[in-house]
């Protein structure tokens, strides 16, 4: 009993009681019905759900595709310990985006028919398309750890033989449809002009999702590197992540003056100062995702400091999640008055789901290659202190 | 098809009493419970929208000549029939509700409290449009309020009338709204009074995605080109300088 107690962790009982809520929640959302599990109406068709699970899915997973085209593609050698860990990260992410889908459907039984049915005059058609294809890269990525794991050493070793030309390829076709996808994201919301908050409409909207999608997917590898070095016994020289820290800072001001000039030719300062809730959400998303992030990064002292670098860069995706959340919900608000907040059950069903894929992530690494650990025989259900 | 086919409803404002007989004849043929109602919804393709000073509005699908919500359907599940009506066709249908939250006008109406919920919004009465008869609300209107025909000829009776009346506000809702749409309204209250949404732009919506989507193959190509050159360069500096004996050739450590 008592060692069963010490596996009881305050982490493992809350996912253990986020996921059994989101099971409860998708018992509601599928059996009973939208109305009993959402916040949605016809003021408010897209929730929570489109704001934090698709577009922040996707955006928090980026990291993926900007590691390996600057390992397999610049040379820049340095970030190879970790490109194992991004792709994984990647795709468990987009693996929770696509099973997101299943319950922010309406009709997801038919959602093959985006296989037949193409409708190449809608953003969300290249949006499904692109990501359909790059999870099958993602997936191609990341088979090559489990085949390293196959007991039959002729078939593994054939097959890993093409890994490395693979990869290359991979990394190449997966940057393009990365940067397809993740710029059309925002490219949703081109077509409307009218119902959106100044703030946020823009007609370079998709370009700007894409250039905060970049430093987003690199904070939550040094997050999720971090964490690992931390509960995981990684063994990843440090100073990558502070040089990834370095490589975010150019990114974010890039952001932050495109965004300003875009602010200036959309006629848009006027509104950056108005006594409106929406200019409270805009000065958040501007603190969060531009200015503390870019004060933090910058300090030496800040960038030395494990722990320090780790909240900035929770800082930065908390940044864009608000800039995604603000772009889907806040800026139609003024128009539709829906008084949207999300229900309890759509937060802990979206929750439930990254919950798993962070389960998934530890298991992948206890079991597999994905980066070097100080504790190798550290098995699930282990605490560290008796490996 | 050529745009002679092209049918339009012309809605006088000045002429509708608010008697509530397109609504109910609307909810009657498709079998919907007849309450009264404030908004659209999915039992309520049309209704009678009461405005200060006395003006009822009939709030619908305008029926856009380039629909956003037929460019935004990631399976084309929305059509625009030669003849105008904007239809939807169930069977394609995802529930990705992106036609709801593109509309303007926010016509497309979801089943919320179905578990195979559909999107549901006015069809312009397509069966009977396309055998040349007029929408099912029109013939209800007692005071001909809404007429319906070719929509060149419904866009020359409404320039009539506005040109024989200088009560009426000198435009006609529709005839470039949005593109153009088979809805038009004359009205002597100025429209943005009577709730109708004055466009940012005129050009239909679908032409702000479009423009971005125009550029994939470009990006594409020459995003792709260049990050395969990037490659090649990186790879050919490596190789320089493992011939030079600067690096192992097993090596992964980073060159300066």
């Amino acid at each position: 009993m008592s060692r069963l107690l010490k596996h009881l962790t305050l982490w493992r009982v809350l996912s253990a009681a986020i996921i059994i809520a989101g099971i409860y929640g998708a018992y509601v959302r599928f059996f009973v019905g939208w109305q009993a599990s959402t916040h949605l109406s016809d003021a408010q068709p897209w929730g929570v759900w489109v704001g934090v699970g698709t577009l922040c899915g996707v955006a928090l997973s980026a990291g993926g595709f900007a590691i390996s085209a600057a390992v397999h593609l610049l040379g820049m050698e340095r970030y190879r310990p970790v490109v194992k860990a991004s792709v994984l990260i990647s795709f468990l992410g987009y693996c929770t985006v696509c099973v997101g889908y299943l319950y922010e459907l309406g009709l997801p039984w038919n959602m093959w028919r985006i296989f037949i049915n193409w409708n190449r005059h809608s953003v969300l058609f290249e949006v499904a398309g692109c990501v359909i294809l790059y999870t099958t890269v993602l997936t191609l990525e990341f088979c090559p750890n489990l085949i390293a794991k196959l007991p039959w050493v002729r078939l593994r070793e054939g097959i890993l033989h093409y890994e490395h030309k693979l990869a290359i390829a991979l990394a190449l076709i997966g940057t393009v449809l990365s940067s397809m996808h993740q710029s059309f994201l925002g490219g949703l919301f081109l077509i409307m002009q009218d119902k959106m908050y100044p703030l946020w409409y823009s007609q370079y909207i998709h370009t700007m999702f894409y250039m905060s999608a970049l430093p987003a997917g690199l904070a939550v590898v040094i997050m999720v590197m971090y964490l690992s070095m931390r509960s995981l016994g990684a063994k990843i020289d440090y100073s990558i992540l502070t040089d990834l820290a370095k490589v975010i800072v150019p990114m974010l001001y890039i952001y932050g003056i495109f965004r300003f000039i875009d602010l200036i030719n959309h006629d848009g300062l006027k509104y950056m100062f108005q006594f409106r809730s929406e200019t409270a959400y805009f000065w958040t998303e501007i603190l969060l995702l531009v200015v503390l992030p870019i004060i933090g990064y910058s300090m030496p002292r800040v960038r030395n400091n494990p722990k320090a670098l780790y909240w900035t860069s929770a800082v930065l995706a908390m940044g864009v999640i608000t800039n995604r959340v603000n772009v889907s919900i806040t800026s139609l608000e003024w128009f539709t008055h829906a008084n949207y907040v999300p229900s309890w059950i759509e937060m802990v069903l979206m929750l439930a789901c990254f919950v798993v894929a962070g389960i998934v992530f530890r298991l992948c690494v206890l079991y597999l290659d994905i980066f070097p650990r100080a504790q190798k025989r550290e098995r699930w259900l282990s605490t560290p202190a008796t490996a | 098809m050529e745009a002679t086919k092209r049918k339009a409803l012309l809605v006088d404002i000045t002429q509708c009493v608010g008697c509530k007989a397109c609504e109910l004849k609307c909810k009657e043929v498709h079998g919907f419970p007849e309450e009264p109602a404030t908004k659209l919804n999915d039992t309520t393709f049309t209704f009678v929208d009461e405005r200060a000073g006395g003006k009822f509005v009939r709030r619908m699908c305008q029926h856009c000549n380039e629909p956003a919500c037929a460019s935004v359907c990631p399976v084309g599940a929305i059509e625009k029939l030669p003849e105008g009506p904007v239809v939807y066709n169930g069977k394609k249908c995802i529930g990705c509700r992106y036609c709801m939250i593109a509309c303007p006008n926010e016509v497309p109406k979801y089943q919320w409290s179905k578990l195979a919920p559909y999107m549901r919004k006015c069809d312009m009465c397509a069966d009977r449009v396309r055998n040349g008869q007029p929408t099912n609300c029109t013939e209800a209107c007692p005071v001909g309020a809404t007429i319906f025909g070719d929509r060149d000829a419904m866009l020359k009776e409404a320039r009539k009338r506005l040109d024989s009346d200088p009560n009426y506000v000198q435009h006609i809702y529709g005839q470039d709204e949005f593109g153009g749409t088979s809805v038009l309204f004359i009205s002597d209250v100025p429209f943005e009074k009577l709730g109708f949404l004055v466009p940012k732009a005129e050009k239909p919506l679908p032409a702000l995605s479009a423009a971005a989507l125009a550029d994939v193959p470009t990006v594409t190509f020459v995003g792709g080109s260049l990050l395969a050159g990037l490659y090649w360069i990186t790879q050919r500096r490596r190789e320089v300088m493992i011939a030079e004996g600067k690096l192992k050739a097993e090596s992964h450590e980073e060159r300066s």
